[in-house]
């Protein structure tokens, strides 16, 4: 998924690439424009699917910490126009959260450890 | 944190499902603390991790010859007796007061939720026209500390009533909490307060379950001031990089009542002190 979404993001800059080179000066610079927009699209994505990640860890009461902390900064970095910084962030936010959830449902049967004895 | 994962894993392996009620429960915990603790008298638990460490025993004893938490019960007393806007006043929501604490946590019938003395005296205020208090931090520890202090020499004396179906379910859900492992360092309040039990995390060595709820509200150290149980509870699941939930919402509270059948029978010793 990730990695067809990072091919998909590699055609759309090369192409616009290529388009800006060919084109006048003045045109280059609306290619670089697009360019931006692909990757502001790209990290949108990432922020909603992590945020969608976090949200099911907290349903079943298994979100952890940081995960909300790693979105905000994600999405103070997409601000900033920092779309690698924003990609990571989101991605490690997305990953508690499916762990967190995993986390979660894997216990969902009360076992008692077997040190405490009745 | 691999070496941690291998060895919840094997813990996994080793657990059974109990079909056992608060009595067995309780029993349970008993015998294992008395089993790694066995020259511990069972009245002394309501001291918590003093209980089991000597050396931070003797710092404890001498901080309470001036307890800390004094000002607190003061402030908390102007609180009790200070009528509402509307002429009334805590002492009109709890005749039995101030002397209450050992009244919760119950399984509150009408409601069907535990009821907790926080969210009691907020309920309170909120009916008299009054705003409800933050339950961290903030002045519900003075009346809180009022209240405890009243209460000293009373049992912790929590009843889960098989027959109602609402109340064995928040107590299972209390229970369940308490052996569920949580956060990115994957551990369960059992983790620490029951298998290990009397050992150190940091500088701090872990207390036993049994007596966790006995001494509320708590002057820390840490802190500078004191505050509540379910501030504890946020405390400790931060630390292993858990989400804390809110505090007073249904899981803290079905947390609190577990916790506090099991320190059934011990006395209640708040405020108290804490490193
Ligand atoms: C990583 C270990 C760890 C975990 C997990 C943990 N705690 Fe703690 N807890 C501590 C430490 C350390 C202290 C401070 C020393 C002490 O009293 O045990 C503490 C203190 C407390 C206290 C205050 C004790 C007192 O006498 O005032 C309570 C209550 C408590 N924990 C409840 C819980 C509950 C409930 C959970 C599960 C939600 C939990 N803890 C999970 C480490 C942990």
């Amino acid at each position: 998924m990730i990695k067809t979404n990072m091919i998909g993001a590699l055609i759309v800059a090369l192409s616009l690439f290529m388009v800006a080179q060919v084109s006048v000066s003045a045109e280059s610079k609306a290619g670089m424009v697009k360019m931006d927009d692909a990757m502001a699209a790209k990290v949108a994505d990432a922020i909603a699917k992590a945020e969608a990640a976090r949200k099911k860890a907290a349903s079943v009461d298994g979100e952890w910490r940081d995960t909300g902390k790693f979105i905000k900064n994600a999405q103070k970095a997409a601000d900033a126009g920092e779309y690698d910084k924003a990609l990571k962030l989101a991605k490690r936010a997305e990953d508690e959260g499916r762990l967190g959830y995993e986390q979660a449902v894997s216990q969902s049967e009360l076992k008692i450890p077997s040190y405490l004895k009745y | 944190m691999k070496k941690i994962l291998i060895s919840l894993a094997v813990l996994a392996l080793t657990a059974t499902s109990v079909q056992a009620g608060p009595e067995e429960d309780r029993m349970a915990f008993i015998n294992y603390y008395k089993g790694k603790f066995p020259s511990v008298p069972d009245n002394e638990y309501a001291n918590g991790v003093y209980a089991i460490d000597p050396v931070g025993r003797e710092n404890w004893e001498a901080i309470e010859e001036f307890p800390p938490y004094e000002p607190f019960i003061d402030a908390g007393q102007e609180m009790w007796e200070k009528p509402f806007a509307n002429g009334k006043g805590y002492k009109d929501c709890f005749p039995k007061g101030p002397a209450i604490a050992h009244l919760y946590p119950h399984w509150d019938k009408e409601q069907k939720m535990v009821m907790t003395l926080p969210l009691a005296l907020n309920h309170c205020r909120e009916a008299n026209g009054e705003k409800p208090l933050k339950y961290k931090k903030g002045s519900i520890n003075n009346i809180l500390s009022y209240i405890a202090f009243q209460s000293r020499g009373n049992r912790v004396d929590v009843k889960v009533p098989q027959d109602d179906p609402g109340a064995v379910a928040a107590y299972e859900d209390g229970k369940k909490f308490y052996f569920t492992r949580r956060g990115q360092l994957n551990f369960s309040c059992a983790n620490c307060h029951l298998q290990n039990t009397g050992l150190k995390v940091r500088t701090e060595i872990l207390s036993p379950t049994v007596g966790h709820v006995t001494h509320w509200p708590v002057y820390r150290s840490k802190w500078g001031t004191v505050g509540t149980l379910h501030r504890r509870f946020t405390g400790c699941n931060k630390n292993i990089r858990a989400k804390p939930m809110k505090a007073q919402g249904e899981q803290y509270r079905n947390l609190e009542y577990f916790l506090s059948y099991m320190s059934n029978g011990q006395e209640l010793n708040g405020p108290g002190a804490r490193k």
